[in-house]
């Protein structure tokens, strides 16, 4: 019964705030850039900005990783706690969003405020310049309803790599895919091959991809988040193996998961929504290993 | 686990001696074999060819069975069993569908396995079918000295909602799908296919078969762009 509960209240789910208007169009048509053109734009911003290299002056460093904020104007509090954990935290460290930090429109300035603290990094441009660097991926709540231009002003680009250096020693290899539509768009996986092939020679330590669709639907409770086609999972799984990824993190599910396949490593994190069930972050121990942790956050 | 491969059992071969007076209709179809062949795109795999190869078996009124084999150009190659007990009712007729797919995705060493279970129910213009599958992805290089184990999927909505223009007995037919299975893939649950089919008997014993399929994805994240599409056409011989 519940599930059948999910699949008649799916729609409403999508767009589940006092601001959200159902816009079935977008069910059967883009109804803003797609993944093509949003790679496209980052692209254009990413060659302006040149590549990013973060200094870490340390082997060994902290990540903090949350996802599915959905914040809205009236609660946001665990998106707060998490903001607080983080720029309390001890150098070195840096931080990802993986996606849906909106509920629906109307809510960026509200995350704007949120993110927008002394010293934290919002985008490429700013994140050599601040100490507290943090790097966020589209999720579908934050582009559609034309949501996507404003995402763009505020952390001008969805799909882009940078790495962490300790001097001239190059550490580990981050890459950020928009999967915001459940779709990384041919464009993208050219990019993405290109970049894996010309990286996984240069002797990175780890080689981590964020992105907020979850490759795998492993977990039947979550029957109300959709993913990529069938063909799209093999093929993107079998390039990440190819080139020695380790570790690939997402969110969109709201339930923590892991699997191995084809040596790949795939976390999916539970949501840091106000209203959900088993709300938490993690943190992740960069060093010649890497050791995850997860934080609940506090209840009420 | 045994448990449920007996209940299922007993559910298959319970259901066609429900079904104890035979009556015409669905129940008729005859043995066939068919061949098709298909252009198909999509984003991942780009412009690829498929042949297809199907077999029809209706061992006796209320039990039926197919065999298919689709050969793709992309180097994937999949084969699917179908169990098929039915029983007349006053309107319509009312059937199981058990399905097992296998997948063999060789451009990327893996398999994907698929089986489901179904209830359907059709009458001349309409046939609907609900059911759940499970899917088993398992990478064909996977060591036994690693953590490594295959992906279980354990939970997938079936459903397929098939609307015909004139009676599915009549010489010529044309049919709307809506659904995330076809003959070869069964998509996840948030994965729609939208497909146009036809068919005109051009002799006793011939059918002309065509088709066309589109694949969005992202319906449901509300940003849909076009995925895929395949268009088929080929023929049956019916025996």
């Amino acid at each position: 019964m519940k599930k059948i509960v999910y699949l008649v209240v799916a729609l409403a789910l999508v767009a589940c705030s006092e601001d959200s208007t159902l816009d079935i169009k977008g069910m059967f048509s883009p109804q803003g850039e797609t993944v093509n053109t949003r790679f496209e734009q980052s692209m254009a911003y990413n060659d302006s900005v040149g590549e990013i290299h973060l200094e870490m002056f340390s082997d060994e460093y902290t990540i903090y990783v949350c996802t599915d904020s959905h914040i809205t104007r009236k609660t946001h509090k665990n998106l707060d706690y998490f903001m607080a954990q983080y720029l309390a935290a001890p150098l070195p460290k840096m931080a990802l969003h993986l996606g849906d930090l909106i509920d629906a429109q109307k809510n960026y300035p509200c995350a704007d405020s949120v993110l927008r603290q002394p010293g934290v990094a919002v985008n490429q441009a700013q994140s050599i310049l601040r100490p507290f660097p943090l790097f966020i991926t589209p999720g579908n709540h934050d582009i559609y309803f034309k949501q996507w231009p404003i995402y763009r002003d505020l952390f001008k680009t969805s799909a882009y790599w940078f790495d962490t250096n300790n001097g001239s020693k190059k550490l580990d290899l981050f890459i950020c895919l928009d999967s915001a539509e459940g779709e990384i768009g041919t464009k993208q996986t050219a990019w993405l091959k290109n970049l894996l092939e010309t990286k996984s020679k240069e002797g990175y330590r780890h080689i981590i991809v964020f992105t907020h669709t979850h490759l795998w639907k492993l977990d039947g409770s979550q029957g109300h988040t959709s993913n990529y086609a069938l063909e799209a999972s093999y093929e993107l799984t079998s390039l990440l193996s190819k080139y020695g990824v380790e570790y690939v993190w997402s969110g969109h599910q709201h339930a923590r998961q892991s699997v191995i396949f084809k040596g790949v490593q795939y976390l999916v994190l539970n949501a840091t929504k106000d209203s959900e069930k088993g709300q938490s972050y993690m943190t992740a121990q960069m060093g010649e290993g890497i050791s995850y942790q997860y934080f609940d956050f506090p209840k009420e | 686990m045994k448990k449920h491969l007996a209940l299922f059992c007993a559910l298959v071969l319970a259901l066609p001696m429900l079904a104890a007076v035979h009556q015409p209709g669905f129940g008729d179809r005859k043995y066939s074999v068919t061949g098709m062949l298909e252009y198909s795109y999509n984003t991942t795999w780009g412009h690829h060819g498929n042949m297809d190869i199907q077999a029809l078996m209706p061992i006796n009124p209320h039990f039926e069975m197919e065999a298919k084999v689709q050969l793709s150009t992309a180097n994937v190659y999949t084969g699917v069993v179908q169990l098929r007990p039915k029983f007349q009712v006053p309107v319509g007729e009312l059937f199981v569908e058990t399905d097992v797919l296998y997948k063999a995705v060789a451009r990327n060493r893996l398999g994907d396995m698929t089986a489901a279970l179904g209830v359907g129910y059709r009458m001349d213009y309409v046939s609907v079918t609900l059911g759940l599958f499970c899917r088993v992805i398992d990478n064909w290089d996977r060591s036994v000295h690693t953590d490594e184990t295959y992906v279980v999927e354990p939970f997938n909505l079936l459903y397929r909602l098939e609307v015909f223009c004139r009676p599915q007995n009549n010489p010529w037919n044309l049919s709307f799908m809506f659904s995330n299975v076809d003959d070869y893939q069964m998509e996840r649950m948030w994965q729609p296919l939208f497909m146009v089919g036809a068919w005109y008997d051009v002799a006793d014993h011939w059918r002309l078969n065509f088709g066309v399929q589109c694949k969005p994805t992202g319906m449901f994240h509300l940003d849909a762009t076009f995925y895929g599409a395949t268009f088929r056409t080929g023929f049956t011989y019916k025996f």
